[in-house]
């Protein structure tokens, strides 16, 4: 590999890679896996089952501006736009044929599907019309939401006795037996991950930040697809150190801008108008150090602990009370060192939504820091109103520079 | 004996009256409807043409959105029931129905067999793709609704409008002409905004040719043409778009007179 | 008094408390002399509030108007849990000893938390549903979650909730359940004396009642009914599916356009109705596995999508000629199940209605539609 490759490079090398694998794994009759984005993937990983994320997917379309015709394709089926963007961008997909051209990774139509419910509940009715629909076993990894903020015993039990379940289901699916030494391996790979991910938001508590905060999104394909990988170390290292590296030498985070704000943008991307938003915050100098969305894949948990790991992907941010969202969110400004938030209403997804407006006054309460919201959507173009983002991001720059003014 | 079918929409009244060989006598469009005196001038006019007096009448069929206040009906029955009976009675092959209204839209599916309703669609209280929808448009291109099919044929690409929602839609048409679009690129978008609104209901009831379009948007040729093209089907539109309904209910009347 | 007579007495009461739920809590708290605990739907274990010595009522919004909810939900939540925490804000629940709220959807998950951070002085009792209900480990979950909710509803009411206790409750709302089936069972024979708005009126009230003393006017009246020779040529049957019958203005044109309800899928109505206690050892245990057997319902995990077949053989079965679906606005299990179902309905010829409900909705649309529907079917 050459010396000059960059982390972004190899990221774009293995986000095509992990598609093109799914399909050569499909073609050779090796069973292919979809799978929701915060999956206990060690699992799947020790038994060479490779998954395609199906979000991920349908963020990838959004964003190359290609989900309108899926979206209007399973609304055709009978699917009320109420329902999830990504859920009806998938459905769409398969309707079409799942077909992947230039813009459209070609998802492989999938032989098994595998859910866990650690951050919505919609999840596990797109899985169930999955299975039923494709004729494909569903692997149901059920972890109840936590009303109280904490993963209590009966849960860890719960979750401990499917993980011992699922074992045996991949074994019967595979006809191999599962080799608990690479589970082990697979485990060890998984924490050093997680602990870089973690390592590389510290850095963007720098002033200036030497990451822009999009590229969280971006980077966050390796953590969704191959978080139990050594590919995955790679590229995080090479990261860390390129930022490590503009740190030292005080580069900032755009090339032909000053870093003025710096905000926690609260909310899966909206990806169908990234170019839109991006450019606007741009154009104040507005840069994103902090956010609660790539966060839930920092999964920290001990190499053997299995209960730890259950702990761990049990207390994803959406799963747990509010009172928790609001301390992981003033958490994140002030790691960033946030002037101020954007949260994101984003239609699709109710999870984020319905408790945004009482945590948005308790973490302004306890942090002073002003915010906007704005509706948009993360796979569906027609929700979203230029002119509104427009105007509340001016209002948001004119409070930030108001309070940088009064020295507050 | 005189059949009397009278479709009372919420934008504008009907009438149609049928002789005794099944013919139009008269037939009569006014642009007022239910709570107006719209319904009591279509009637008036549709006998004057027919040049009968009200007492010829023999029996009457309501429909519409004001059937069930209007006196002077003998029953009332519904939309959907009676535009398929319209469209139906002068193309008997129809067997996807559309019908945009003024302040609705419908999609309804025949049964070739017996060539009555199967099921039937209609859209969610929201005027977009109706009638309602190309009157707000045409006023802020400044433009008579009866002149959109024709601007929009010299439009050479399409400028496309993202908003589901009739009010936000219309900031974006008014930001684009603010920029400088064409207006009949703007107009193909807005036609093309119509299309696949409608065509998403159609999808949820299933596209099954022939697809005849009724209502008044169909005299709309911009709007046809980028429905043929959302649909990928020919469209054919039935002869007095305006009127199926009341056809419908008139042969509805009819058919009770030959029953009784 | 008469057969007749009686039947009109039961309906009217019936009626009355389906009409003003509010003022019914009020009455049944004053003559129990017991604790209320609101509980929300779906699957609570409301069993556990009796044992407890309180009494368990449903909490099912009830408001059109939910401006002060949007002080938490964004606009597309759904109105079940809008209204209910409109009425929350309002203080109509301060009365009530506590709040048991199931999280079987987004809408309700997040109602919990609202309400928590709304009313902190109503005591707050979540219970977490497991989507793999089948299998041992999570019947011994929801075994465990529920004898959480034994031990705060027991520190709430200040007594211990013994064996006994559970499974005497058990026993009457197992009975209960079986009346109200026995009830809607026989209600499509009379149908001009149990109209929709009367069959429903009839489910809706067990919520604001002693379900026992429900049970008993329930029973009675379904026995009066079946003294009386079943009416003649059945109208325009059809089945409803969906959450709720509401709003109730929509029933009434059911009764216009001449559809008569021959059986429902109602979250509200037969599904709270289809599944018993089942028998056996420890009463907690026997509650958790009452979830395991739960089928054909949106908010219970399904992947083999039985529901389609579930509700099919029910239109067949009852006699139907449609199904008619409402649907309640932003509701997305529900949405999420129709089109499977719509699919193979379509595939069996049977015609399918898809009615948006909402509480401020446009009743003249609706007419349009379920007239239409019926000249169809």
């Amino acid at each position: 590999m050459s010396e000059n490759v960059t982390s972004k490079q190899l990221l774009d090398l293995y986000a095509r890679k992990v598609y093109a694998d799914a399909a050569a794994a499909k073609a050779a009759g090796r069973p292919v896996g979809w799978s929701t984005a915060i999956v206990p993937q060690e699992f799947f990983e020790t038994m060479d089952l490779p998954l395609v994320y199906p979000e991920n997917h349908s963020a990838v379309v959004s964003a190359r501006k290609r989900a309108l015709g899926f979206l209007e394709r399973a609304e055709g089926y009978g699917y009320h736009a109420d329902v999830c963007g990504y859920m009806r961008v998938n459905f769409g997909y398969l309707l079409e044929g799942a077909r992947g051209d230039d813009d459209v990774p070609p998802a492989p139509v999938p032989d098994f599907v595998v859910c866990c419910n650690n951050y919505c509940t919609m999840i596990v009715k797109w899985y169930e019309n999955l299975a039923k629909e494709l004729g494909v076993p569903l692997f149901m990894i059920d972890m109840p939401y936590n009303p109280e903020g904490v993963v209590d015993e009966a849960r860890v039990r719960y979750i401990r006795a499917q993980f011992d379940r699922l074992v045996g289901q991949l074994e019967d699916l595979t006809g191999r037996p599962f080799d608990r030494e690479r589970f082990r391996r697979v485990m060890e790979i998984s924490r050093e991950n997680a602990r870089l991910w973690k390592r590389a938001f510290e850095l963007t508590g720098h002033v200036p930040s030497p990451a822009n905060g999009f590229d969280f999104y971006n980077y966050l394909t390796l953590m969704v697809f191959m978080r139990g990988r050594a590919e995955t170390t790679e590229v995080l290292r090479l990261w860390i150190r390129e930022m490590e590296g503009k740190i030292a030498r005080g580069e900032g985070p755009f090339r032909d801008a000053a870093e003025k704000f710096r905000i926690m943008f609260d909310g899966i991307a909206c990806w169908p108008q990234l170019a839109h938003t991006a450019k606007a915050f741009r154009s104040y100098g507005i840069n994103i150090t902090g956010s609660n969305y790539p966060d839930g894949w920092a999964v920290l948990y001990e190499t053997g602990d299995l209960d730890g790991m259950a702990r761990a992907y049990a207390s994803i941010a959406n799963n747990m009370s509010l009172e928790k969202a609001v301390e992981k969110r003033v958490e994140i400004i002030r790691q960033g060192r946030c002037d101020g938030a954007v949260y994101h209403m984003n239609r699709s997804c109710k999870v984020m939504d319905f408790t945004t407006y009482e945590a948005q006054r308790r973490v302004f309460a306890e942090t002073g820091v002003p915010y906007i919201t704005f509706d948009g959507d993360q796979a569906d173009p027609r929700v979203f109103a230029a002119a509104q983002f427009d105007t509340r991001v001016q209002a948001l720059v004119e409070m930030m520079e108001a309070r940088k003014e009064a020295g507050r | 004996m005189y059949a009397l079918g009278i479709d009372i929409g919420s934008a504008s009244s009907k009438a149609v009256i049928l002789g005794d060989g099944g013919e139009v006598a008269g037939q009569a469009v006014v642009p007022v409807g239910t709570g107006t005196t719209g319904p009591e001038r279509a009637l008036r006019e549709a006998l004057a043409q027919a040049g009968i007096a009200p007492g010829d009448v023999a029996r009457t069929v309501a429909t519409g959105y004001g059937r069930v206040t209007w006196q002077g009906a003998d029953r009332q029955v519904s939309e959907i029931t009676c535009h398929a009976r319209g469209v139906l009675h002068r193309m008997p092959e129809a067997r996807t129905i559309i019908d945009i209204g003024g302040q609705d839209v419908k999609a309804i599916e025949v049964d070739p067999d017996r060539g009555f309703v199967r099921n039937f669609v209609m859209n969610d209280k929201c005027a977009a793709g109706t009638g309602r929808f190309l009157e707000v448009m045409a006023r802020v291109l400044g433009l008579e609704v009866e002149r959109l099919a024709e601007v929009s044929e010299t439009s050479v690409r399409t400028v496309s409008i993202s908003s589901i929602c009739t009010v936000f839609a219309e900031s974006e048409v008014i930001s684009h002409l603010s920029r400088g679009e064409a207006v009949p690129d703007v107009l193909a978008g807005i036609h093309q905004s119509v299309a696949k609104r409608v065509a998403g209901l159609v999808f949820r009831l299933g596209v099954r040719p022939p697809v005849v379009l009724t209502g008044g948007v169909a005299k709309n040729r911009g709007v046809v043409l980028a429905l043929e093209k959302e649909l990928k089907t020919e469209i054919r539109i039935a002869p007095s778009c305006q009127f199926t309904g009341a056809l419908g209910a008139a042969l509805l009347a009819r058919e009770d007179l030959s029953g009784q | 008094m008469t057969g007749e007579k009686r039947i009109q007495a039961i309906l009217s009461e019936l009626a009355e408390t389906a009409a003003r739920p509010g003022e019914a809590a009020e009455r049944l708290k004053r003559e129990k002399g017991k604790s209320l605990v609101g509980v929300l739907p779906y699957y609570a274990p409301e069993e556990i509030v009796h044992a407890a010595g309180m009494l368990p009522v449903g909490v099912w919004g009830g408001t059109a108007d939910a401006s002060m909810a949007g002080h938490y939900f964004p606009p597309f939540a759904c109105p079940l849990v809008k209204s209910a925490l409109e009425l929350a804000l309002r203080g109509v629940y301060d009365g009530l000893a506590a709040m048991i709220v199931p999280a079987l959807c987004e809408s309700l998950t997040f109602f919990g938390q609202n309400f928590r951070a709304a009313r902190p002085s109503i005591p707050f009792v979540p219970v977490v549903h497991p989507q793999n209900r089948r299998s041992p480990e999570g019947v011994d979950y929801l075994q465990a979650e529920y004898e959480r909710v034994r031990g705060r509803l027991a520190e709430i009411a200040e007594r211990e909730i013994t064996a006994r206790d559970l499974d005497v409750a058990i026993g009457i709302f197992n009975g209960h359940r079986r009346a109200m089936r026995a009830f809607l069972e026989e209600a499509p024979r009379h149908p001009s004396l149990v109209s929709p708005r009367v069959r429903h009126a009839v489910a809706k009230s067990g919520y604001f009642m002693d379900r026992a003393d429900h049970a008993a006017l329930v029973g009675e009246l379904t026995g009066l009914l079946k003294s009386l020779p079943a009416e003649a040529e059945p109208g325009k049957r059809v089945v409803v599916t969906g959450i709720m019958a509401e709003p109730e203005d929509l029933l009434e044109l059911f009764e216009e356009v001449g559809l008569e309800i021959a059986a429902d899928d109602l979250a509200q109505e037969s599904r709270a109705f289809r599944t018993d206690v089942p028998d056996g050892g420890d009463p907690l245990e026997r509650l958790a596995r009452r979830w395991s057997l739960v089928e054909g319902c949106s908010l219970a995990f399904d992947p083999g999508k039985e529901r389609n077949r579930i509700l099919l053989d029910l239109v067949r079965n009852s006699g139907a000629r449609g199904l008619v679906v409402l649907m309640m606005q932003f509701c997305d299990p529900e949405e999420m199940d129709y089109p499977l179902y719509r699919k193979e309905f379509e595939a069996a010829g049977i015609p399918v209605l898809h009615l948006e409900v909402e509480p401020r909705m446009s009743l003249e649309q609706a007419r349009t539609r379920l007239q239409s529907f019926a000249e169809m079917i």
